[in-house]
């Protein structure tokens, strides 16, 4: 009986819907091709248009100045996400995680209390960045999130924070957060920048024409909170949350001095990275990043991954292609650019037209330029000391970096005898949040030269409910075959167990 | 919140009966204010105790707005923890909805009737079965 591998449900297969996955989408929507798009949000726009199409329908004093607030590069988005929306041959799947992605076009995916698996032809990987982990002590206070977190609340929980606030780190993201805050009336105690005056002029050789904007967009923002009063350092070091139940205060060195303030929320932000928890999991090839302290996927200029297994033992070739921030961070107008030249790709190799243009690279290349100015001029600030013993690395499991090294010197020496010893990155985060540290350490205990691979990824690399498992729509039929066996040892167990005494 | 016999016992009490705080949601947050009243209103149930969101915020955030002082208490030490990125990667904001535990309260949104409970520690372990 011959059983055929399962067809594709659709030609391309996108994971994630911020700027990257919905310029894929159109572009390969309007070129005839079937998309299936999975987010994990309930709407279209990531995490820079996060909630942005209701933000703009409401019409309350409240919501127009939160949009002031937010500014245009916000709004910048609303047409974009109205192009996804009418195109009406999108299969758009919000709310539903991806716990696995395999080389063949193969995805796991956890809607509510179902799931599956669905079959691309092709599939983008555009699911986008995460804020770089900042292990420091007190960290794990509650009181302690990051700045993309409290954005996330702007807009899509329509909070913002009160009470003594402390702003800590580096990055756009952090005097872009700083000046929100500030247009919605709210001033921070202090905002604390890890950067000092000395990389901001050593990156001005990185300019280049394109970088002048957001040059000035950022002279802009510093201006603006310097004339609204509110107080700035740079050079800040050493940093520490303190509190009981939730943060009280915190302290930093500054000059060699040590300050300490009253806080009651304290916003991190070390820039961000691509998030590699899909990469990881598919056996794509990941590289260190060093100048940026960390991983990312290596991939072809029009995105192809490249998959970690030998070609003996792939059936098939790797049609995963990672696009926009999860691929390399350059900000919403990269990803957009990105996005079409991964879609160029795509419907190449799907056998319909020539491959990207040189008009979309180039506007690729354009969009990247200010990258090596910005990578200067913050470089990364509150991560860049490794923690001491007693500060936790391992936020699930509650590991601190004395733990680890503890078990290092003992002689865990690769990332996943390390984590089957301590459970670091065994959590309900799967290493998110650890792994980098726990590689850097290691990197440092055994001097090695380079930062060693990642903890091996395994799915599902989010919970899943057995429920769901159980009920998974999609299996491949190959490889639910039951076969019976003629030789089996009960067929012939008549004739050699003894009868029983009559 | 490592006795094993605390957590035993959980599988009856609510996480903050099981910590020693008020059962009921602290009313407003030291940390965040809300830009707008609420609109659209949805009754969910926090430990028990009714509390109002707007229709499509996230669990998070309805929790956030609420003030309470933690989502959950570690399963290793006990200690308490808040959302820490909102976007799904920290999972430090697990929280039982509708009777399954350690759900992403940044990404659920909430429902009228949703049966939120927080998370106290370790889960209960099943009774030993008899011999």
């Amino acid at each position: 009986m011959t059983i055929n591998a399962p067809l594709p449900d659709a030609d391309v297969i996108i994971i994630g819907c911020g700027p990257a996955g919905m310029t894929a989408a159109v572009e390969l929507a309007e070129a005839g091709r079937s998309v299936i798009v999975l987010d994990m949000q309930p709407t279209p726009g990531g995490q820079i248009f996060r909630n942005l199409e209701a933000n703009l329908c409401d019409t309350s004093l409240a919501g127009q100045s939160l949009l002031a607030a937010l500014g245009p590069a916000y709004r910048a988005g609303a047409d974009l996400i109205q192009r996804f929306k009418a195109c009406s041959s999108i299969d758009y799947r919000p709310q539903t995680t991806v716990w696995e992605v395999r080389p063949d076009g193969t995805v796991g995916w956890l809607q509510g209390m179902n799931a599956g698996y669905v079959r691309g032809r092709q599939v983008l990987l555009a699911h986008g960045a995460m804020e770089r982990p900042v292990p420091f002590p007190g960290w794990t206070l509650p009181g302690v999130m990051t700045a993309g977190a409290v954005q996330t609340l702007l807009k899509a929980g329509h909070l913002k924070p009160r009470g003594n606030i402390v702003l800590a780190g580096t990055g756009p993201l952090l005097l872009l957060l700083a000046n929100q805050l500030h247009q919605l009336g709210v001033k921070p105690a202090l905002v604390g920048r890890t950067d000092r005056l000395s990389d901001n002029v050593r990156a001005a050789r990185h300019l280049r024409p394109d970088g002048l904007i957001p040059l000035v967009k950022g002279l802009g923002w510093l201006g603006r909170l310097k004339l609204a009063g509110v107080k700035s350092v740079t050079g800040l070091e050493n940093l520490a949350a303190h509190g009981a139940q939730s943060v009280e205060s915190v302290s930093f060195t500054v000059g060699g001095k040590r300050r300490t303030l009253p806080c009651d929320l304290l916003i991190v932000h070390d820039g961000i990275v691509p998030a590699i928890d899909i990469p990881n999991a598919a056996g794509l090839r990941l590289q260190w990043d060093g100048p940026n302290a960390s991983w990312r996927p290596a991939t072809t200029p029009d995105g192809l991954g490249a998959s970690t297994l030998p070609p003996e033992m792939s059936a098939e070739p790797c049609v995963l292609r990672i696009t926009g921030d999860a691929r390399k961070i350059g900000g919403a107008d990269a990803a957009m650019a990105h996005g079409r030249v991964a879609a160029q790709a795509i419907l190449a190799a799907l056998d319909h037209g020539a491959g990207p243009s040189a008009e979309a690279l180039r506007a690729v290349g354009k969009a990247l330029s200010v990258r090596p100015f910005l990578d200067a001029a913050f470089p990364p600030g509150l991560a860049q000391a490794l923690p001491d013993d007693d500060t936790i690395v391992c936020r699930c499991e509650e590991l601190t970096a004395g733990d680890l090294r503890a078990k290092i010197r003992s002689g865990f020496r690769n990332m996943d005898a390390l984590r089957g010893e301590t459970r670091c990155g065994m959590g309900p985060c799967q290493g998110r949040s650890c792994m980098v540290t726990a590689a850097r350490l290691l990197q440092d205990e055994t001097r090695a030269a380079d930062c060693p691979p990642t903890f091996r990824g395994r799915p599902p690399i989010r919970p899943i409910p057995l429920g769901a498992v159980a009920a998974l729509s999609g299996l491949d039929p190959r490889a639910t075959i039951r076969l019976t066996l003629e030789d089996k040892p009960e067929n012939a167990s008549e004739d050699t167990v003894d009868a029983p005494a009559e | 919140m490592n006795d094993p016999a605390t957590c035993f016992s959980l599988s009856t009490a609510s996480a903050s009966e099981a910590a020693g705080h008020s059962p009921s949601p602290q009313p407003g947050s030291k940390m965040f204010s809300a830009l707008a009243p609420i609109t659209d209103a949805v009754t969910l149930f926090l430990d028990g105790q009714p509390i109002t969101a707007s229709a499509g915020d996230t669990v998070a955030v309805c929790l956030l707005r609420a003030g309470v002082s933690y989502n959950r208490l570690m399963p290793v030490s006990g200690a308490p923890r808040l959302p820490y990125c909102m976007i799904g990667h920290c999972f430090e904001c697990l929280v039982e909805i509708d009777g399954i535990g350690n759900r992403q309260a940044c990404l659920t949104p909430v429902r009228d009737g949703m049966k939120v409970r927080r998370q106290a520690g370790a889960p209960p372990a099943l009774e030993p079965s008899a011999p």
